[in-house]
């Protein structure tokens, strides 16, 4: 074998601090290489065409760049040899650059080390093999989990592509937080107006096949043949039948049913549709409010329904559904205020939060549109808005902004002037954030236009006062002490990990930040992708997001998919494992332990052989390490690599 | 224990017709020590043997028998070794009858050879109560059953054979033994790293790489396929050096991790003799303290390096 | 070439590709000054790690062995580091039976994200080792001499 070593400058990242011309020069040294140099850039275009040149030159058979991590040029340079007319596999990094000039300040010792890693990047690549990538065919269906707003555009992107989508939603409606807003920043415009459309086109399209009140219970397979199964949970109503008529509502005796949908500030049935424009219009059971299922007496509804939908003895239902790519709009929750004290811990009826006076602002909410005050049903007159209640805030495991909540304080001082022209609303701000088109004019319109009290500071107590509540708080702008009393307060709770995520996180085998927001696959340059190939993100399950950029990323992971898609089939990474059918006593140590079920026992010449489905197979390299004598290996991290790894440190 | 044998004969008698092969023990060439013996015809149930010298663990022959019907006369401890073998699925339970014991047990020839002075020359020996009496070219001796025991008998956790189809004579509790013998291991704690690593320069010096520890082993399963003397993967090189010698036995040590059963071959087997169940000892320790695990007990579970617990009780990571 | 003599010890890591090899990246791109001695092999998994890579590295003459990889739930290939905590544990017991201080062989968690982790365990590591110096040798020599001795 003939080898190359290129030994990059990298300007004077590497070589400030490691003597390049020394390393090339060791590398000579080093079994099989006939070629090395030092070079400015090996990944620029005169680096990648000397590459070129000298494989053709030198005729080398493998090329060794010792540079930045694989992670940054592995791809490039893996080009780079094969438009050399090399296996693209007959290529090793050596990593002198992260992992030496850049954190040892010694020259000698980093040159030293450097031309080690060079040595051990030299003898893995002796025995590397040619790989040659397989191909299988993929399952053009995508499945979306989540159906808010970055779902629904994901789902429909996809389906007016001409995919077949699968959207499970977890709520018995779509829409998702959206669909509980009364109106949208900075435009003012009817939320309801804006989504409902949208929802309708999700319920008529022919691509779609629509799952709500359902979960996903596992996920097996890999990147173009996922086998996701769905809990299809009991609605207790045979939703073939039901009409969605509300008849069974009307009739049902459980009225003072807790309304999640209206954030439990109204009662709703046992038997309800969440709300007019739930998409689909089903009626669904709560079991835990309903006389039949706790008591085992009613059955109001099933006399009023005139479809004969009501099914009481219905059971969650698993059913299988076979995709190519899963994207993930799971969206967030809101942050529980009750954990701050000094805002009443949730004692005071009328500290309510966004979300809650979002639902009282709405037409379809419980009060009609009408701001009203929970307690005594009065209308309010003076207002207190407090932010960041659950963001940024180390104290409470939350240092990170939620975005949104500085844009909708605003739309509801402006929505609560427009409703109660008598009103003075009070805005309790750390920092105003309004980076978006059209934000920053929109909040200087709730100050200037509708006389929203500013007031930079926070508030550190909350006291009922004559039936009214004592907010005091300081003005740090002023510098002084601020006492306001109240009506209603309003609290601006951040957003968070929706319940769940981690949990789901692991079944799709994707990564999430310690607050349970998913990973992105790169934070500038893959937003939408994990580092889980075939699953995608979109909203706010990646990190809170307004509503623009929920449907972008909807859109942009649609066409993620669409473009894996594109393909017929994938090309699958050849770094797998295979297995010696001489040595292989069929023990099945390997199958034991593989995480993926890559690994099946097969029949050869009456014995039992272990076998790698090499598509399934991720190149973890598990079943090697338990195989004891070596009879399964994992191309290119064979035992003979690592051992010549080894060796090439430690020469005894 | 006369009539045991004659119980044990009559059972393999009976079973015979049904089986390719009845493994069992046979007097051996000295007197000290039984070997194996392949019972195919019923004039071969005459050989049988069944006493103190029936030293050799006999389940390794098992995988290589695959297929045929087979029978294999077992104490407490060889029954564990069975158990691996089920457990790893390289044997068949249904192909297997095992006629169970209850053991003694089982003498050390190169023990009582050293006690009598006597080497392996040995004219006659037999056991008569608890004595072994010995001929030999230096004169008779007699000695003591108890103090001709090999090392693993005075740590015996069970004599009845189990797995087992037929038992042969009376259950009973492992023999009670006084004056166990300090292991290496326990030597071995009490001394530095420094002299503990000398020490096995020293050991392994002495070894002649003959494999008889993984030949004997009845959990070396891979055999001709050992990673000791492979190419790909090449984990051991044929240098003539301690550190190559230790390496094997560190492998043999990992790769038996969570499933020796400390019968004893690998010791038994070794021509010189050097103390190379320790390590395996230790892992097994190990394993006790971590994961609540002995091998060779249930034929259903699975072997502590094959699973894992996310929140692993016992493990105390190091926190930086 | 090998190690600086009287300036470092041989200390061998063996990483994970996905996060411990990201966090070591993650040191070098803030500038986390770390100890020359490390040598990184990459591996996909600590999954891929047989315990006797480390057993191998010691008796070749490694004063220490260092292995990280992905915290605990966190694996990219799910259970690989759930083996390899249960096979390094027990390779701890057996270090000490071969005459191998325990304290030379450390196993660890590092995420891409922990550049700062990363340099407080290799600086620590380092450490350690410097304070056991180097491992101690075979009297017999090395197989290279026990070649030529048998040769002649």
């Amino acid at each position: 074998m003939n080898i190359g070593v290129f030994v990059c400058h990298c300007g004077s990242n590497i070589a400030g601090t490691v003597d390049t011309v020394a390393v090339a020069k060791a590398a000579l040294a080093y079994p099989e290489v006939v070629f090395a140099t030092d070079t400015m850039y090996a990944c620029s275009e005169p680096g990648q065409a000397g590459i070129i040149e000298a494989v053709q030159k030198y005729e080398l058979d493998g090329v060794v760049v010792a540079s930045c991590t694989p992670r940054m040029h592995e791809a490039t340079f893996r080009r780079t040899v094969e438009r050399a007319g090399l296996n693209r596999y007959m290529f090793e990094m050596a990593n002198i650059r992260e992992h030496v000039s850049w954190i040892g300040k010694d020259k000698d010792a980093n040159t030293n080390k450097a031309a080690e890693l060079v040595h051990i990047a030299v003898e893995k690549l002796r025995r590397n093999t040619e790989l040659t990538a397989g191909e299988f065919t993929i399952n053009k269906r995508v499945m979306v989990i989540g159906g808010g707003v970055a779902g629904i555009q994901a789902a429909l992107d996809c389906a007016d592509g001409g995919l077949e989508v699968v959207l499970v939603e977890r709520e018995p409606s779509i829409g998702g937080k959206m669909s509980k807003l009364d109106k949208t920043f900075p435009t003012v415009d009817c939320s309801s107006c804006i989504l409902g459309p949208r929802m309708v086109d999700i319920a008529q399209n022919p691509n779609i096949t629509l799952y709500t009140l359902s979960e996903v219970e596992s996920v097996d397979g890999f990147v173009g043949n996922f086998d996701v199964k769905v809990r299809r949970k009991a609605a207790y109503v045979d939703w073939t039948l039901c009409t969605g008529c509300g008849e069974c509502a009307a009739k049902c005796p459980s009225k003072k049913t807790p309304d999640r949908f209206n954030e439990f500030i109204g009662k709703t049935t046992a038997i309800n549709i969440p709300f007019p424009q739930a998409i689909p219009k089903k009626a669904s059971i709560n079991a835990a409010a309903c006389l039949m299922l706790t008591k085992g007496k009613c059955g109001a509804c099933v006399k009023a329904c005139p479809a004969g939908a009501i099914q009481f003895k219905q059971e969650d239902e698993i059913v299988t559904e076979q995709v190519g790519a899963v994207i993930v709009a799971t969206g967030y929750d809101l942050f529980d205020f009750t954990q701050y004290g000094e805002y009443g811990g949730g004692r005071y009826p009328d500290v309510i939060t966004s979300m809650q006076y979002e639902r009282l602002l709405s037409a379809s909410g419980p009060t009609e549109g009408h701001i009203k005050r929970p307690s005594d049903g009065k209308e309010p007159k003076d207002i207190v808005f407090i932010q960041c209640v659950g963001s940024r805030d180390k104290s409470i495991g939350r240092p990170y902004c939620s975005g949104f909540c500085c844009m909708y304080t605003a739309k509801q001082t402006i929505l609560t002037k427009d409703h109660l022209p008598e009103s003075q609303s009070y805005v309790f701000y750390m920092d105003i954030r309004s980076p978006g088109k059209g934000y920053d004019e929109f909040i200087r319109r709730a100050m200037e236009e509708y006389g929203a009290r500013y007031i930079r500071g926070r508030v550190s107590a909350i006291q009922p006062k004559n039936g009214r509540y004592l907010i005091k708080g300081v003005n740090t702008l002023m510098g002084d002490q601020v006492e306001i009393e109240a009506d209603l307060v309003v609290l601006a709770v951040g957003a968070e990990a929706a319940k769940g995520a981690p949990q789901l996180a692991e079944k799709l085998r994707i990564s999430y930040d310690t607050y349970g927001f998913y990973m992105e696959g790169h934070p500038k340059l893959k937003p939408v992708e994990t580092n889980t190939a075939g699953i995608y993100l979109a909203g706010s399950c990646q990190g809170p997001k307004d509503i623009p950029s929920s449907v972008a990323q909807g859109g942009a992971a649609a066409s993620k998919v669409l473009g894996l898609f594109s393909k017929d089939k994938l090309a699958s990474d050849p770094q797998v494992s295979s297995v010696s059918l001489q040595r292989c006593i069929g023990c099945a140590k390997c199958q034991s332990v593989c995480p993926f079920g890559a690994i099946e026992m097969t029949q050869f010449r009456g014995m039992t052989k272990a076998s790698v489905i090499a598509t399934v197979c991720q190149g973890c390299g598990n079943c090697t390490s338990a195989c004891p004598q070596g009879a399964i290996q994992l191309s290119h991290f064979t035992d003979n690599q690592i051992l010549a790894e080894v060796h090439a440190l430690c020469p005894y | 224990m006369g009539s045991q044998l004659e119980d044990l004969k009559t059972a393999i008698r009976q079973a015979l017709p049904d089986l390719d092969v009845v493994i069992a023990w046979a007097a051996g060439p000295d007197g000290l020590a039984h070997t194996p013996l392949f019972i195919t015809s019923e004039s071969d149930v005459d050989l049988v043997q069944w006493d103190p010298r029936c030293s050799q663990n006999l389940a390794g022959y098992l995988p290589g028998l695959r297929g045929k019907k087979v029978g294999i006369v077992a104490k407490g401890c060889d029954a564990r070794s069975i158990t691996e073998l089920l457990q790893e699925k390289l044997i068949d339970r249904e192909q297997l009858t095992v006629f169970g014991l209850h053991c003694q047990g089982a003498l050390d020839p190169e023990k009582i050879a050293a006690m009598a002075d006597c080497g392996r020359y040995v004219r006659s020996a037999e056991i008569n109560g608890g004595e072994l009496k010995i001929v030999s070219s230096k004169g008779a001796c007699a000695i003591s059953l108890e103090n001709g025991l090999l090392a693993k008998c005075f740590r015996c956790t069970g004599a009845d054979a189990q797995p087992c189809d037929q038992f042969i004579g009376e259950h009973g509790a492992p023999p009670v033994l006084k004056d166990a013998p300090a292991t290496t291991l326990d030597r071995l704690e009490a001394m530095s790293m420094e002299e503990r690593f000398q020490f096995w320069e020293e050991q392994m010096g002495q070894c002649i790489r003959c494999y008889a520890c993984r030949s004997a082993c009845p959990l070396c399963v891979c055999q001709d396929h050992c990673a000791a003397q492979s190419r790909e993967p090449h984990w051991v090189d044929q240098t003539d050096h301690p550190r190559e010698k230790l390496m094997f036995q560190a492998m043999h040590a990992l790769h038996t991790a969570g499933r020796c059963t400390e019968c004893g071959e690998c010791e038994r087997a070794c021509p010189v003799g050097l103390p190379i169940m320790t390590m395996k000892q230790a892992l097994n320790r190990q394993i006790k303290a971590l994961f609540d695990y002995e091998a060779g007990l249930d034929s259903e579970k699975t072997p502590p390096l094959f699973q894992f617990r996310e929140n692993e009780e016992h493990i105390k990571e190091r926190k930086w | 070439m090998s190690v600086l003599e009287g300036k470092e010890l041989r200390i061998i890591g063996f990483l994970c590709n996905w996060c411990s090899y990201g966090g070591a990246d993650t040191a070098g791109v803030g500038r986390f000054t770390q100890p020359t001695d490390l040598r990184i092999i990459k591996l996909p998994c600590t999954g891929r790690i047989n315990p006797l890579f480390v057993v191998r590295a010691f008796l070749n003459g490694a004063d220490g062995v260092l292995v990280s990889g992905c915290h605990p739930r966190d694996c990219h290939y799910t259970a690989g580091n759930f083996y390899a905590r249960r096979r390094l544990e027990v390779l701890r017991s057996l270090l000490p039976v071969m005459g191998i201080e325990p304290a030379r062989f450390e196993y660890t968690w590092v995420s891409a994200s922990e550049g700062q982790r990363w340099r407080t365990v290799v600086q620590k590591f380092t450490e350690q080792i410097h304070g056991l110096g180097p491992i101690p040798a075979f009297k017999s020599g090395t197989c290279l001499e026990a070649c030529l001795g048998t040769a002649i």
